[in-house]
């Protein structure tokens, strides 16, 4: 069912504005929607639900009335500082270019998966949250709005349930941008969508607990968002080594900290404790190839992530000014990170412009250099041991975001016999976020997983139903290869745990280099597992 | 109306209006143009880049030379701005009206090109251009007039009407559209719609425009029949009120793309970017929330952490 919801209802005191049902949802072939647990008594009673029933944020009620009204000028002094060029200068020229020349045709509904899977409700359109950023602006801070009101469309409400409202709406997109690749002015909704959430963050202190206490706090305070520390970090090493032992029936021994090295990876330290196997490979290959890397063990220097990307300019510039200090530290003639889609963007892309003098040192995704060692031969590879199905997810970052599109399709046709690969529909430039973008994969607090299982990552779900569909059948074993650690932990919990692909079908999910290493004809036992637990 | 008024309309306010129109949409870009450079946002593919569509694809991409290819940039640019290639795309059932009405406003553009050419040609040569010319370029400018300006005209308003006609049918598109955002629509096709009467019954090859148009360029404004009197008067209004409008996206779209999109330019140690950003980080930032340092530099910002980081591990 849709639930009409205008514009204007946001301020309303309706307990919740869009009730969002199971069976609300588009649905996925072959699986049965199972109703949503309601939120705890205690939960509600405690924190704020009234979007659509579920809370990303963990917001508790205002108290008093002059609490409700400070939120409000908090708000509306944050909102001011968007626009100004000493507090904004970051993203000024992009936000107001998308707050001005909106021309309201919609063209960028259709383009979401939330909108489109949540049943087309009217909250989750992109343009939703970012036509009530302009109605705010307009009332609060333009001579129009100030003098014509509702005429110029600046009739919003602005109340607490507005503002609380508007920011769990703000935790409802994973900024996968892909609206913005359909908008034909060129209207940024996941910019908008990341603006509101630095106005949240960086002037009322609210953000979601998994990007910000126990992401990039615990990543300043620990050296990794995982709250792995140097020691524990050396510890975990050494264990991957006895692992690769085992595995392929020699030790490597990992490169710590070595100076001068042509290259230092850096992974998303969450490998290391979900998927060691991931590292483990990358060490594998690189050693195989030749390659003159290191890792490092410095705070800050073994961990790949940046959640401020998604919703703080400061703690994204303080965590990227770090990392590329510990590589200075080594004098290291790169950086490449490793499999994963946001660190990659944030650490190559967007840092472009905060690792300034100095720390401007070369850094790069590990995709085309994984291209590059299967290009040149330094390895031998036997495609016919990845002799199943494979599909491959491109994570939103790296193709969308950076244009990083044959690398990995190269790899895959050289290490796979023909007629294995399969693309899903919709791959590259215009694929689908898993699910996990923008924190979400790492977003687990109140019942907001029970959401983004069922709506962020539905069209996933979908997308990989669709590239296996003439394989479905379990006895076929299938591999699902996602070369980004939080579209693995997406993969985990939406596709693995609440779709019940591996019990179902046999899929199960990894990254690019273990299918590297499981073709390597030096490799004796095969690398990937349909038994182990992944 | 009387002769007066009908003149102040098509002489001082049409200068007016022009005027207007041209400062405004200048302070309008070059304030956009200003502005800050931004951090990276980039979307992808770039067109510069040419088919390969990103730097990025390549090991060790910074020590290949830079791909810079304006004619696939500019190419890109011209089959969204002529084509509306996206909205045709993701969105046929708005291109449908939506189309006509920008390809009206390009005619409409070309059309004043057009009658500016024939005055000039006019006065230069002494002749008059009109259906009865027996000279062949002249009777050519005046059918390419005709088909420009009418058909400008009528797809312009066929489009607007479309536009409106969707607007309060289609639920979702009422939804976000505000008490101005039918007013533009309406004002569009009072434009369109008040050139196509006049034409019709006033110009219909476009004679009197073509004597006004010299009449303008030569400093002396001539008063216009009623039609055109009204509609010198929509147009100049339009001229005023275009700039302050969500509608002047039209110029808007270039940065869209140009500068932000497709802004790519790596950052050079040393270099004119390395230079502008650094300028920035002397900036104060005053956000109060309780991880920053409300007033402190961007610089101290970015090299303070707010969460003592454990040393024990070490
Ligand atoms: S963001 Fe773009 S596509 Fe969406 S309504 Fe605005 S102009 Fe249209
Ligand atoms: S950025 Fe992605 S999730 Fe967010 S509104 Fe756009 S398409 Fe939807």
């Amino acid at each position: 069912m849709k639930h009409k919801v205008r514009l204007k209802d946001i301020a309303k005191p309706a307990e919740v504005l869009c009730p969002l049902a199971a069976t609300d949802l588009d649905p996925v072939p072959g699986y049965e929607e199972q109703p949503f647990k309601p939120a705890k008594p205690d939960w509600q009673e405690k924190y704020d639900f009234s979007l659509d029933g579920f809370s990303a944020l963990g917001l508790t009620k205002p108290a008093s009335k002059e609490e409700e009204d400070a939120l409000v000028d908090k708000f509306l002094r944050g909102l001011e500082k968007l626009f100004t060029r000493e507090n904004n200068w970051t993203f000024m020229q992009p936000t107001l270019l998308s707050t001005d020349y909106c021309v309201r045709c919609n063209t960028c509904n259709e383009a979401c998966p939330v909108y489109v899977e949540s049943g087309r409700q009217d909250i989750y359109r992109p343009n939703y949250r970012s036509e009530l950023l302009r109605k705010l602006y307009q009332r609060y801070f333009t001579p129009e709005g100030r003098l014509l009101g509702g005429f110029v469309g600046a009739d919003v409400e602005l109340n607490w349930r507005t503002i609380y409202r508007l920011a769990e709406l703000t935790y409802r997109c994973t900024i996968c941008r892909r609206c913005a690749a359909t908008c034909p002015v060129g209207v940024d909704n996941g910019l908008l969508n990341r603006e509101l959430r630095k106005l949240f963050s960086q002037e009322l202190g609210i953000a979601a607990d998994g990007v910000h206490k126990s992401g990039t706090m615990r990543h300043l305070q620990t050296g990794s968002s995982t709250g792995m520390t140097p020691a524990a970090f050396l510890d975990t090493i050494e264990f991957i080594e006895d692992d690769i032992e085992e595995r392929i029936g020699r030790r490597i021994k990992i490169p710590i900290d070595k100076k001068g090295a042509d290259v230092l990876l850096i992974h998303n330290a969450g490998e290391f404790v979900s998927w060691p196997e991931n590292p483990a490979a990358f060490a594998i290959l690189l050693d195989a190839a030749g390659i003159d890397w290191t890792l490092s063990s410095e705070s800050m220097g073994y961990e790949g992530v940046n959640y401020g990307t998604w919703y703080d300019d400061f703690q994204f510039a303080r965590v990227a000014v770090a990392q590329v200090q510990a590589a200075k530290k080594l004098g290291v003639q790169r950086i490449v990170v490793g499999e994963c889609g946001h660190a990659t963007k944030a650490l190559v892309e967007i840092a472009d412009r905060v690792c300034v003098g100095d720390l401007a040192i070369p850094r790069e995704g590990c995709l085309p250099l994984l291209e590059k060692i299967v290009t040149s031969g330094a390895i031998k590879f036997d495609p016919g041991k990845n002799n199943f199905p494979v599909t491959l997810h491109d994570p939103c970052n790296m193709v969308r975001l950076m244009g990083i599109v044959s690398p990995q399709r190269n790899v895959l046709k050289a290490i796979t016999p023909p007629g294995c690969f399969r693309e899903m529909p919709n791959a590259g430039i215009m694929n689908y976020c898993c699910g996990g973008g923008s924190g979400f994969a790492v977003m687990n607090t109140l019942n907001f997983p029970q959401w983004r299982d069922n709506v962020a990552s539905r069209m996933k779900a979908k997308q990989v139903l669709e590239a296996f569909k003439d394989c479905l059948d379990p006895a076929i074993p299938k591999y699902y290869c996602a070369p980004c650690s939080n579209c693995k932990g997406a993969a985990r919990d939406a596709l693995m745990n609440h779709y019940g692909f591996r019990d179902k079908y046999n899929i199960i999910y990894g990254g690019l280099v273990e299918l590297m290493v499981n073709a390597m004809v030096d490799i004796p036992k095969p690398f990937i597992s349909w038994e182990d637990e992944f | 109306m009387s002769a007066t008024l009908g003149w102040l309309i098509a002489g001082p306010f049409m200068y007016l209006a022009v005027a207007v129109f041209a400062i405004a949409t200048l302070k309008k870009v070059l304030t956009i143009a200003a502005m800050p450079r931004h951090l990276r946002w980039d979307l992808y593919p770039i067109a510069h880049e040419g088919p390969e569509g990103s730097a990025f694809q390549k090991a060790e991409f910074w020590k290949r030379p830079r791909h810079y290819n304006l004619a696939c940039e500019l190419a890109e640019m011209a089959e969204e701005i002529l084509l509306l290639k996206r909205t045709f795309l993701y969105n046929r059932k708005i291109w449908n009206f939506s189309y006509p009405m920008h390809a009206g406003f390009y005619l409409i553009t070309g059309w004043i090109v057009l009658v500016a050419l024939g005055a000039v040609a006019e006065v230069a040569s002494g002749l008059k251009i009109s259906t009865a010319s027996t000279v062949f370029w002249a009777q050519a400018l005046n059918a390419v007039t005709v088909v420009v300006g009418a058909g400008g005209l009528a797809l312009g308003l066929f489009g607007c009407l479309g536009l409106l006609w969707m607007r309060y049918t289609d639920e979702d598109l009422r939804d976000f559209s505000s008490p101005v955002t039918f007013l533009n629509l309406y004002l569009l096709i009072a434009l369109f719609g008040v050139g196509l009467a006049a034409w019709l019954a006033e110009d219909p090859s476009f004679v009197l425009a073509r004597g006004y148009a010299a009449s303008l360029l030569t400093l002396g404004p001539v008063a216009l029949p009623p039609l055109m009197t009204l509609e010198a008067l929509l147009f100049g209004i339009f001229l005023i009120y275009l700039p302050f409008s969500r509608m002047l996206h039209f110029a808007a779209k270039y940065f869209f793309y140009h500068n932000i999109m497709w802004d790519d330019e790596p950052l050079v140690s040393g270099g004119g970017l390395d230079k502008t950003i650094v300028g920035y980080l002397h900036y104060k930032a005053e956000w109060s929330a309780p991880h920053l340092k409300s007033g402190g530099s961007w610089l101290e910002q970015a090299t303070t952490n707010p969460a003592k980081p454990k040393e024990e591990g070490k």
